[in-house]
């Protein structure tokens, strides 16, 4: 029995060899493997709302515009070329470009814009709440959609690249069970449908979607921007990063989405992998609580002040990589201050500010911050860098690391005296900055920075950039409170992070996008 | 005992354990402190009552529990096993797409097992404390306490990237066709549709996962093995056996481990419980889409129907292999029929 059990399995480990060797010829075709742990809920635009069927969608549909390649920093135009504003902010009007096509071969109408609309709205799925402040939309020529909000929202237009906005082909749906009547969320009956099929207009349709396992994505011989590398991409589901960064190595799948910044540092220096690094949208910042109860000497916007020239902003971007972001509002997003036009770090002028305000020879303040590591960067060694930092100026920092979700009681219920937390923006759009400002969520509720402890030139300026709609006129409003908070603010922003994907070395094009995290229509393998 | 008459006495019991597993799945399900709301709505949804409380109509959590209960009841013994809260999809249908896969990979773990476990515990136990047999007791100990995680990672990095001897995760190459589904495992799948290449791909893919879940079980039955097989050597009819001159192979197959396999086979029908119920490590590591991957997602995203459904399903496979081991006593164990 023994020598038998060997025996198959020499037979299987060499017939398994042999067959996986032929099987692995690869045919004519251009074929881009992705490795992800899926987390798709559904492929239907209007119900699905998960990291994985972003990506997807972005293959296979379009929306009216768009945001650049890389990041959000301004409004491009896709389905829409050209929109309009009316002067009150409730009205949008969106001209569409001529000759756009869906996979289908029918073209792409003012029509199906409303339909996609509207279903978005009546199906009552995870991304419905989008459309909450949509009043109307209505179809006036075949190529205009006019939008009517039910209050003024200039953000709406950076809402719009969301896919849960994508215009999908209305005939196709409704054949096949869709209707964006009011009573979608039970008379709708698509979902089965669009899980195997794509409606839109992308440079992909999608082939198949087998939960769990698999989701191929083949070219739409319809679609009318330049044709797309790969003749098909394979999403295959690995649920475990360990088993993705083998798999990247063995050459099974061209990208890993999925590796932590361990398994990453342990593909350094293999000729087979690419590392791309570039600063992601999260910030890591400092909080100063404002009400002297709580923050001490640190609600002093003197000594405020005094922190954010005392850190040693170049220093971190040498640990993590990534940039000093200008405030808050992370590079990237429109109207976001850059490096360039950063507080840049001045220790003596600290001191002088420290000194001003009744400490020439520093105080003692506890640090309160989370025990954990986020995208990679670890807080524990920037809790002691800022300790560090801060020791130069004189001020004598302990640090009280926490549970995570103790820490984060404290945090959100106010009661952090100086802390150290990190923010990924809700919006891709300067209205992200207002959670940072008195009346916003983090100043007001976690930093007690309150309308009444604000000046009122502040609150002017905050009320005029919420309901400005020229967006020229919008992003400098947003540019003078980023300036103001770099002067006066509860908040010390200190380092912009790089996300880091790991890819096979022959793949090009790759860039990673807040919104969508890749667009596959870009990559392309050298030959 | 006429076998008619042992096999319905053993069914009998069969069915107040059934039940009792959906009181019991229910009571746990319920006891838990965590809203399903919370899991399954979008956080902007969650300050909307008016969503919540279609959401709970929808799913019937707003009935008081002895009634979800007696519905769900009514429901499973009508074949239905409810809708998946995360996937929108039947359970049954679920189970029915993942559970072939955890078949298949547990079929053929459990045979490396079986190989594994009875050669080498047989080994140990013929040549006790030889050098042999320290060294069998010694890879008995690793299989047992060894984490699967790890041996798998090994197993992938030094066979699948280093040697390319095996294929990576997955059931089938990217590339590769799949056969039409007719029972779902790839492998007979892929022999009834002719297609060869596909049969290996199949194969390279599952030898690597089975034989760590094999030499995961297969610890045990040595152990087991090696102790009964011992306690039955040291029996007088053994002796009566040697003495009548046959030769040592005939008296070890045929006196010694024939009767030594009674315990074994309760642990072997135990092991392929525990493969069958999904290894939720195992299926994670080589992204393999079963019933154990399945159960994992419905826990974390508090979806009650499929756990309840996956929940009685294990216990009903649990069941499902006792029973048929106590059938199989009938048949190895003299006693029994006598009694």
């Amino acid at each position: 029995m023994r020598r038998f059990g060997l025996w198959i399995l020499v037979a299987l480990l060499v017939v398994g060899a042999l067959l996986s060797g032929i099987t692995s010829l690869a045919q004519d075709e251009k074929v881009l493997v992705i490795g992800h742990a899926e987390s798709t809920d559904s492929l239907d635009p209007a119900r699905g709302y998960t990291q994985t069927s972003g990506f997807i969608f972005r293959a296979i549909y379009e929306t009216l515009v768009t945001f650049p390649d890389a990041d959000a920093s301004s409004i491009e135009p896709m389905l829409a070329e050209s929109w309009e504003v009316s002067d009150d902010g409730l009205t949008y009007t969106f001209k569409l470009r001529e000759g756009a096509e869906f996979a289908s071969g029918n073209p792409v109408t003012a029509d199906d814009v409303v339909f996609s609309f509207n279903r978005l709205k009546n199906l009552q799925g995870s991304p419905a709440f989008l459309a909450d402040n949509i009043a109307s939309v209505e179809a006036t020529d075949p190529q205009t959609v006019v939008v009517t909000l039910a209050s003024p929202d200039p953000s709406f237009l950076s809402t719009l690249p969301n896919p849960a906005f994508q215009v999908t082909d209305s005939q196709v749906i409704k054949e096949n069970g869709g209707t964006d009547a009011v009573d979608a969320a039970t008379a709708d009956t698509a979902e089965e449908f669009l899980n195997n099929n794509s409606v839109g207009s992308g440079p992909y349709q999608l082939e198949k979607w087998e939960p769990q396992v698999e989701t191929v994505l083949v070219r739409n011989p319809n679609y009318q921007g330049d044709a797309p590398y790969f003749d098909r991409v394979i999403i295959t589901n690995i649920p475990e990063s360990a088993t993705q960064k083998i798999a990247l190595e063995a050459g099974d799948i061209d990208l890993a989405l999925d590796l932590t910044a361990d398994e990453i540092g342990g593909l350094e220096g293999n000729p087979d992998i690419q590392i791309v690094r570039g600063p992601a949208n999260i910030i890591h910042f400092l909080l100063m609580n404002a009400d002297p109860d709580v923050g001490g000497p640190m609600a002093d916007p003197k000594v405020q002040l005094a922190v954010r020239y005392a850190l040693d902003y170049d220093g971190y971007a040498a640990l993590w990589g990534g940039v000093q972001p200008g405030s808050n509002l992370a590079v990237g997003i429109a109207g976001a201050l850059g490096p360039d036009e950063a507080i840049k770090r001045d220790v003596e002028k600290a001191k002088q500010l420290l000194a001003e305000a009744g400490y020439p020879d520093g105080f003692e303040v506890t640090l309160d911050y989370p025990d954990f590591s986020f995208q990679g960067v670890n807080m524990n060694t920037n809790a002691q860098k800022i300790q560090a930092d801060l020791a130069e100026v004189g001020i004598t920092v302990t640090l009280n690391p926490g549970e995570l979700q103790v820490a984060l009681e404290e945090y959100r219920s106010g009661k952090e005296g100086f802390g150290y937390w990190f923010w990924g923006p809700d919006k891709l759009d300067p209205v992200d900055f207002l959670s940072f400002l008195p009346g916003g969520k983090v100043a007001t509720e976690r930093a007690l920075w309150t309308p009444e402890r604000a000046e009122q030139s502040l609150l002017d300026l905050i009320e005029q950039a919420k309901v400005e709609t020229d967006q020229a006129a919008r992003l400098d409003l947003y540019r003078q409170l980023q300036q103001y908070a770099q002067q006066t603010s509860t908040f010390a922003p200190f380092n912009q992070p790089d996300i880091q994907t790991a890819l096979r070395a022959d793949i090009q094009g790759y860039v990673w996008h807040p919104q969508w995290l890749l667009d596959v229509a870009l990559l392309s393998r050298s030959e | 005992m006429p076998f008619h008459l042992y096999f319905l006495r053993r069914l009998l019991f069969v069915i107040p354990t059934l039940f009792g597993i959906t009181f019991f799945a229910f009571l746990i399900a319920n006891a838990v402190p965590a809203d399903p709301i919370n899991a399954n709505l979008p956080q902007s949804a969650l300050n909307d009552p008016e969503i919540i409380a279609a959401f709970r109509q929808k799913w019937g959590l707003d009935k008081p529990p002895h009634e979800q209960y007696l519905t769900y009841l009514g429901n499973l013994l009508q074949g239905d096993l409810g809708t998946s809260i995360k996937t929108r999809k039947p359970v049954a249908d679920d189970i029915g797409r993942f559970l072939p896969a955890t078949f298949e990979l547990a079929t053929f773990g459990i045979i490396f097992g079986i190989l594994m476990g009875v050669g080498f515990g047989t080994i140990s136990a013929v040549w006790r404390n030889s050098l042999a047999d320290y060294l069998v007791r010694g890879f008995a100990l690793i299989g047992v306490s060894f984490p699967v995680f790890l041996l798998a990672l090994i197993g992938l990095q030094v066979l699948y990237a280093q040697l390319g001897l095996v294929a990576g995760p997955g059931r089938l190459g990217v590339r590769v066709s799949e056969p039409p589904v007719v029972t779902g495992w790839m492998t007979i799948d892929s022999i009834l549709a002719g297609q060869w290449t596909t049969l290996g791909d199949a194969l390279s893919h599952l030898i690597l996962p089975s034989l760590i879940l094999g030499s995961y079980v297969s610890g045990m039955i040595a152990r087991v093995t090696r102790s009964s097989l011992l306690e039955v050597l040291g029996m007088d009819y053994i002796r009566t056996a040697r003495s009548k001159g046959l030769s040592e192979r005939v008296v070890i197959r045929r006196h010694g481990l024939s009767n030594a396999l009674i315990p074994v086979v309760t642990v072997i029908g135990l092991s392929y419980g525990n493969l069958l119920s999904g290894a939720v490590l195992t299926e994670s590591i080589f992204a393999w889409p079963g019933i154990g991957r399945y159960m994992f997602r419905a826990s974390t995203s508090q979806d009650f129907p499929a756990i309840m459904g996956v929940s009685i399903l294990i216990a009903a496979i649990y069941i499902g292999v006792n029973f048929f081991v106590d059938i199989l006593y009938y048949f190895l164990d003299p006693r029994i029929r006598l009694a």
